[in-house]
């Protein structure tokens, strides 16, 4: 067993682990409780502490426990032998006058409700077996995380309960806090980076790899992995902070967040049993969103609804460790509860992102082919497609947003195109950074779907140009106006030059360029466009000459 | 021979007779001293036990029970001399002296007005060289004197003759001394003039009369040295546990803790059972019984009683050395920490 733990789970107990998590749990300890525990001392008459010797809890019984005079002098007796701590029945001193004596001769005292005896064998036990007392704790977490279920804000709930002097909070990939306590992030720097990687990348490390490379020890810097700025060991107050980080999965494999612990406890195994306890968080964390992921793959209006919230609210100011305003310590926030939603749904929520668009086609003058009841089939075809990304219902069609760049998009986005039933265009965005600039990522992402055109089609907003728009021009239903304004012309133009002439001379802008283009001599153009005019056509007038020459290219395409 | 207390040495005996006593009601002190100056007419004679004859009987003679009652319950004037010519029939032979059993506040006074009425001399002296609460925790004890037969005189015309063993005078007489009004004036510890020169603690009543002189010392009243411990604002009085359950002593245990004014700031304990037995600073035993330990108020000088002690209030924490017999193996085990159930 011993070789799957970390170094710390050998070390001696401290006092205030004792108190804190151990067979003393509930006791008021008055002290810092740093000092190790090695044994335990039954002391019932003040000539036992000649021979108490150090490291020792000395548990008061009897005459020594008989009044706060009997327990000042034996708590200056402990101090004398270099105890660990004096643990004394409650009612014996009044805890004020206790607690100014702990303090001035930096002696823990602990005042229990129960049979001093029974204690003192819990305490022996503890202090003879550190690891089995920590291993006890491990278990309890455990059933208590069994208990909570699938359920974020339980597991931190429990964490946070179970795990005394240590604050703990789950962040989301980009560092903001999902549930848990904030204070577990006090004394790190705000992190505000770009994400490390798109939802949906296989090619990631195993998290476990990554949790591994996370130092155990406590009063050491906690180094971060590469992309993490900064590193969160401080010290503040005289008093070495530790934390400890274990990464959270989600059922894919990607990073959906990480559960980041601190505390101020010197004692030296507690780190790694809180690593152990945070471990055991991860599977009840990494269900909780494959369960909020199928829950909205079952329900495409959930997720839809939770997407247009995301687009509408405004964000929360989830700045941390820069709040000048005191909180209570270690509340547990209750953040917003859809940003939550859609980290648990592995949606990108920040960084640079994409907006897309698919445009089912329609024939001329007939209905869409899709009808409302299509979009749990749509979500399931471009999530697969797209990985865990929002689909809205727009128009006819669907949107949404990605953290991938628009090329990758595009490409993906062709993809879902072709595994649809439907005839659909696709149109990608520009990228932009945050949910606030996706407005108008989203109307690029129209304007190009609906220049896309033809089936399986997907542009690109930011390669999108006059040919483009020229391109979504509707040809075929334009092709019957055209005739019919060029019919003078067409009546006079028996081999299609002078419709060709025309052309030339309204895309060339002159009768030279056009006489080039078309390899006949200048005067050859001059005498048709002649004919042209007498058939009742002022290429003067600008109106006419762009009526015209989308006459032309819808006529000669 | 020929030191005579007249009203003005009373008044420099009641005044040093106060310097370390604890327990005093200002009312019954007054009373006491009142009572005293109109008996004391031309003046009492101070001897010292070995000017004595010694097959003289001497009479040990003091107040027993509760001061405030002494003060709520007038005494009738004549109780003392009604004691002492109590235990001379039970004897069968007229005392010659008057002794006290200790010289704090009413008690210092009760001895003298029984000397006024007697027409006697008053020892220079007394049985324990402070206070005790038990009438068996004397000098006189240690050195083999027996309280018993005891008289005792109540405000109402009581008069109980009391004879048993030395150890049980106290357990019979409190019952007793309840029923009768809570006070009573008892005579004592009969003894020749030479037991009683062996077993006192000699010349504390000269001593008091002088330390009560205007301008001397606190420290003149305490002939074997006073040190003073620290001062001290007091944070708390707690009832206290763990010491003289089983004892009989007359009032509860109960606990003054002060923080020291300056200095070290130590947090100081003051375990008292009707007497300070214990002090503690910072867990550490820095003094208990036998030796006397006394809270002496900063603000008036007045020795503050256990029964007074209020948080708020700054005291110097003072503690007179007891004579050394107290602090011989026989003696500790009389008056010291172990007699009040303290073990350390």
């Amino acid at each position: 067993m011993s070789g799957v733990r970390g170094p710390g789970w050998e070390a001696p107990v401290t006092v205030a682990e004792l108190v804190n998590a151990g067979p003393l749990a509930g006791a008021r300890m008055y002290g810092a409780g740093e000092n190790p525990v090695r044994g335990v001392r039954i002391v019932d008459e003040p000539s036992v502490f000649a021979t108490v010797t150090p490291h020792t809890a000395v548990v008061l019984i009897g005459t020594a426990a008989s009044g706060g005079w009997a327990v000042e002098m034996a708590m200056r007796r402990a101090w004398e032998q270099a105890a660990a701590c004096v643990i004394a029945p409650a009612g014996g001193l009044s805890e004020g006058s206790g607690e100014v004596l702990a303090e001035r001769l930096g002696v823990t005292l602990i005042f229990v409700d129960e049979d001093p005896l029974v204690v003192a064998v819990r305490v022996a036990s503890a202090a003879s077996r550190p690891d089995a007392a920590r291993t006890q704790l491990v278990a309890r977490c455990a059933t208590r995380l069994a208990e909570a279920g699938a359920s974020a804000r339980r597991v931190l709930g429990v964490l946070n309960a179970e795990l005394p002097g240590t604050s703990v909070a789950f962040l989301d990939r980009y560092g903001a806090t999902l549930a848990g306590r904030r204070d577990a992030l006090t004394d790190q720097p705000t992190r505000r980076e770009t994400p490390r990687a798109a939802m949906g990348d296989t090619s990631r490390d195993k998290p476990h790899e990554a949790s591994r490379d996370t130092p155990l020890e406590a009063s050491r810097a906690v180094s971060r992995e590469a992309p993490h700025e900064g590193t969160g060991e401080t010290v503040s107050a005289g008093r070495s902070r530790w934390s400890a980080e274990v990464e959270v999965p989600d059922e894919e494999g990607g990073v959906l967040g990480t559960l980041v612990a601190a505390g101020s406890s010197r004692s030296p195994g507690w780190p790694a049993v809180v690593r152990t306890v945070l471990e055991l968080a991860v599977a009840p964390l990494t269900a909780w969103a494959a369960r909020e992921r199928l829950r909205a793959s079952r329900d495409f209006a959930l997720q839809a609804s939770l997407a247009e919230r995301l687009l509408t609210e405004p964000e929360p100011e989830p700045e941390l460790g820069f709040d000048p305003a005191p909180r209570p310590q270690g509340g547990v926030e209750d953040t917003d509860s859809a940003r939550a939603a859609a980290i648990a749904l592995g949606w990108p929520i920040r960084g640079p992102l994409t907006a897309y668009r698919i445009r089912p086609l329609a024939e001329p003058g007939q209905a869409a082919p899709v009808g409302p009841g299509d979009g749990p089939l749509a979500y399931t075809l471009i999530t697969a497609a797209l990985g865990q990304v929002p689909v809205l219902t727009r128009g006819d069609g669907w949107a949404g947003w990605s953290a991938l760049g628009p090329s990758d998009l595009a490409e993906r986005l062709g993809q879902a195109l072709r595994s649809m039933p439907w005839p659909c265009a696709g149109g990608a965005g520009a990228q932009v950074e945050g949910l606030g600039g996706l407005a108008e990522s989203l109307l690029g992402a129209e304007a190009a779907a609906y220049v896309a055109g033809g089936a399986g089609v997907v542009r690109r907003a930011d390669r999108m140009g006059p040919a483009e728009l020229l391109g979504a021009l509707p040809t075929a239903a334009l092709r019957a106006p055209a005739a019919v304004v060029l019919r003078p012309l067409l009546a006079i133009d028996r081999d299609g030059t002078l419709l060709e002439t025309l052309g030339a001379v309204l895309d060339e802008g002159g009768a030279l360029r056009a006489a080039e283009r078309l390899g006949v001599h200048r005067n050859t153009i001059t005498t048709r466009l002649d004919r042209i005019k007498s058939a009742g056509f002022d290429l003067d007038d600008a109106p006419t000459r762009l009526a015209l020459q989308l006459a032309c290219h819808v006529m000669l395409r | 021979m020929g030191r005579l207390i007249d009203r003005d040495g009373l008044g420099r005996f009641s005044a040093g007779s106060r310097l370390f006593a604890t327990g005093a009601a200002q009312s019954s002190y007054n009373l006491a001293y009142d009572w005293a100056a109109s008996v004391v007419g031309p003046g009492v004679e101070l001897v010292a036990a070995g000017e004595l004859a010694p097959d003289t009987l001497c009479v040990v003679v003091s107040l027993v029970g509760s001061t405030t009652a002494l003060g709520e319950q007038l005494p009738a004037g004549d109780e003392p001399e009604r004691a002492v010519r109590a235990l001379e029939r039970r004897l069968g032979e007229r005392a010659g002296a008057v002794a006290a059993l200790n010289l704090a506040a009413e008690n210092a006074l009760i001895p003298l007005i029984a000397a006024a009425g007697l027409g006697l001399p008053l020892v220079d002296g007394d049985g324990t060289g402070r206070v005790f609460p038990l009438v068996e925790q004397t000098t006189y004890t240690l050195g083999g004197m027996s309280a018993a037969p005891l008289a005792l005189a109540g405000g109402l015309g009581e008069l109980v003759l009391l004879e048993t063993a030395a150890d049980r005078v106290e357990e019979l007489l409190r019952p007793v001394v309840l029923s009768v009004g809570g006070w009573a004036v008892a005579a004592c510890y009969p003894m020749a003039a030479r037991d009683l020169a062996r077993v006192l603690v000699p010349g504390t009543v000269s001593l008091l009369m002088r330390a009560g002189e205007p301008g001397a010392p606190r420290s003149a009243a305490a002939p074997y040295g006073v040190r003073t411990l620290c001062r001290g604002r007091i944070q708390a009085v707690e009832g206290s546990t763990g010491h003289g359950g089983e004892l009989a002593l007359p009032s509860l245990p109960s606990s003054i803790v002060l923080r020291e004014s300056e200095g070290l700031r130590r947090l100081v304990r003051l375990e008292a059972h009707n007497e300070i037995v214990l002090a503690l600073a910072d867990g550490a035993v820095v003094a208990t019984v036998p030796d006397q330990i006394c809270m002496v108020s900063t603000a008036d000088g007045m020795v503050v009683d256990v029964d007074k002690a209020e948080p708020g209030l700054e005291v110097d924490i003072m503690v007179v050395r007891a004579a050394p017999v107290w602090h011989t193996d026989q003696g500790l085990a009389l008056g010291g920490p172990r007699a009040f159930g303290i073990t350390l």
